[in-house]
């Protein structure tokens, strides 16, 4: 069976595919400004202190019969506790922003490990999380992914000027009344929220790649920042789309192989930009 | 005429180190003022003060008769140009939108008459043909004159700028001297700079800070200059 007749076929395989979907339109907006102010360090702490949450929850849901508490959930908790935790960091400790970042970084993943391990007979998962198993999204999780999506749209839509204006020139936002401690906190929780649903795709590692790239290949060739969003988000599909085709051909681990085409084609990019934006203006001009 | 800036015995230390010390200076709404000094005599704090980006340990430090922030919208301030990220994917009319955030609807859309004031003041710096290009594409000197607007499009009665000329070629410098010349009694102004030479034919009076403040007319400051030395 092929792959597109699977997706059609099998449930499973049209979830994935939604949920990466979903994933990639608000971690190709969230991701453009994550790029653009620099802030990719702040992502992958969040990023990977997740899998603390994902821990908690396996070890109530497991071992002590909490049953709404489940990965994803603890995951959105996890990751909204370090967006504020950092917010909290920056206003306080601005000189050792790094090292308490780099540090919330690995407590959150010890954490994870800790109670994945103290969850007997689920060592397994602590794999799938890592790196993510899409075939495991439900139909209920599809529901909170696209509440999740539409929660963050609804935010970004109106503020996303004034987003613009704390990425580009934090001050001046300052001088013109911007609440700009409260926008940047918010700006961590739409981190937060993104990355929850892209630990469902591509596993905690690699949420970064998928967080950041298709935003970095956008920003290759557009200067507006609005288009750069519309460029990440459809390299964002892209690349989950073809990753999870080349992964169900060859039966490789499909977040693994969405992450490494997207870093393959980014490498590539980088490499081929000056001559493809030449060949572009040529053909322009004719 | 009323006063744009009065301090008063302000005082603002870092970490223990005092950097300006009992100043107390009056500067006229309207006039045309640079501030000058030493590195570390207290230039960019004083601008940081006014801003209310920092606050003072004691003495006082008023903007049009407002606490500084409070009177925070009535201020234009024009950064110095390295401080942007020049790969920035913005082009030149949204950064001097940005002038016009405190307006913005809440639904995050600037009125017409935002963008009439976004366009005069690009026209007013001379850039009105570079309103769609990006930031990225411009030379130091068109991105200062970009940020000048910016701070312009806000319809500020204080124009705070810190080294305007200090990083671009004399051509470019010829025409911001020349801008502000032309803002000259529209607002009060306020410039950082460290071009001594320049400043003296540009303003009207000089602050010196270095630590304390003193302020020195131009024919005065002539007199000093003339010597070669710095002594406040």
């Amino acid at each position: 069976m092929s792959f597109l007749e699977a997706v059609f076929s099998h449930n499973l395989i049209l979830f994935a595919l939604l949920g990466s979907f979903l994933a990639s339109i608000v971690s190709g907006t969230v991701g453009s400004y994550v790029v653009v102010k620099r802030i990719s360090f702040l992502a992958g702490s969040i990023s990977h202190s997740v899998l603390g949450g994902i821990g908690v929850a396996l070890w109530l849901q497991k071992r002590h019969d909490v049953e709404w508490m489940t990965p994803l959930i603890g995951a959105l908790i996890a990751a909204i506790i370090s967006a504020i935790l950092i917010g909290f960091i920056r206003v306080k400790f601005r000189e050792r922003e790094d090292s308490v970042i780099g540090a919330l970084w690995t407590v959150g993943m010890a954490l994870g490990v800790l109670f994945i391990s103290a969850t007997p007979g689920f060592n397994v998962e602590l794999t799938n999380f890592l790196i993510g198993n899409l075939l495991w999204v439900t139909p209920e999780d599809l529901w909170i992914l696209v509440s999740l999506n539409v929660l963050a749209l609804l935010l970004i839509i109106p503020l996303h000027k004034k987003l613009l204006a704390l990425c580009f020139d934090e001050e001046q936002a300052k001088l013109q009344g911007v609440a700009v401690q409260p926008l940047y906190l918010l700006l961590l929780v739409l981190i937060a929220i993104s990355v929850v649903l892209l630990t469902q795709v591509v596993g905690v590692l690699l949420v970064l790649t998928m967080l950041t790239i298709p935003a970095a290949i956008g920003n290759l060739f557009t200067r507006r920042l609005s288009i750069m969003m519309a460029l990440a988000m459809l390299l964002s599909c892209f690349f989950s789309f073809s990753g999870m085709w080349i992964a169900y051909d060859f039966d490789l681990p499909p977040g693994a192989t969405i992450a490494l085409i997207t870093g393959l084609a980014y490498g590539i990019l980088l490499i081929l930009k000056k001559p493809l934006l030449k060949l572009t203006q040529v053909t322009s001009q004719s | 005429m009323s006063a744009a800036v009065v301090a008063d015995n302000l005082c603002f230390s870092y970490d223990g180190n005092p950097i300006l010390k009992n100043v107390s200076v009056e500067i006229p709404a309207g006039d045309y003022w640079a501030i000058i000094g030493p590195n570390g005599g207290g230039k960019t704090t004083f601008l940081r003060l006014l801003l209310g980006f920092l606050q003072p340990d004691s003495g006082t430090l008023s903007v049009f008769g407002q606490t500084p922030q409070k009177a925070q919208q009535r201020i234009g301030y024009v950064p110095q140009i390295f401080h942007f990220d020049r790969a920035f994917p913005i082009c030149v009319q949204e950064i001097v939108l940005q002038g016009r955030l405190n307006r913005l609807s809440w639904f995050g859309r600037y009125s017409d008459e935002d963008k009439q004031k976004a366009a005069e003041a690009l026209e007013l710096v001379g850039l009105s043909h570079l309103a769609h290009r990006p930031f990225s594409d411009l030379s130091g000197g068109q991105a200062q004159r970009v940020i000048i607007a910016r701070a312009l499009a806000q319809g500020p009665e204080l124009l705070l700028l810190d080294e305007p000329t200090a990083s671009v070629d004399t051509k470019a410098e010829e025409q911001i001297w020349e801008l502000i010349r032309k803002l000259k009694g529209k607002m009060t102004i306020l410039l950082v700079s460290h071009d001594l030479k320049r400043v003296v034919n540009e303003v009207e009076k000089v602050l010196c800070l270095q630590k304390t403040a003193r302020v020195l007319e131009r024919d005065e400051l002539c007199g000093h200059f003339a010597l070669g030395v710095w002594h406040p």
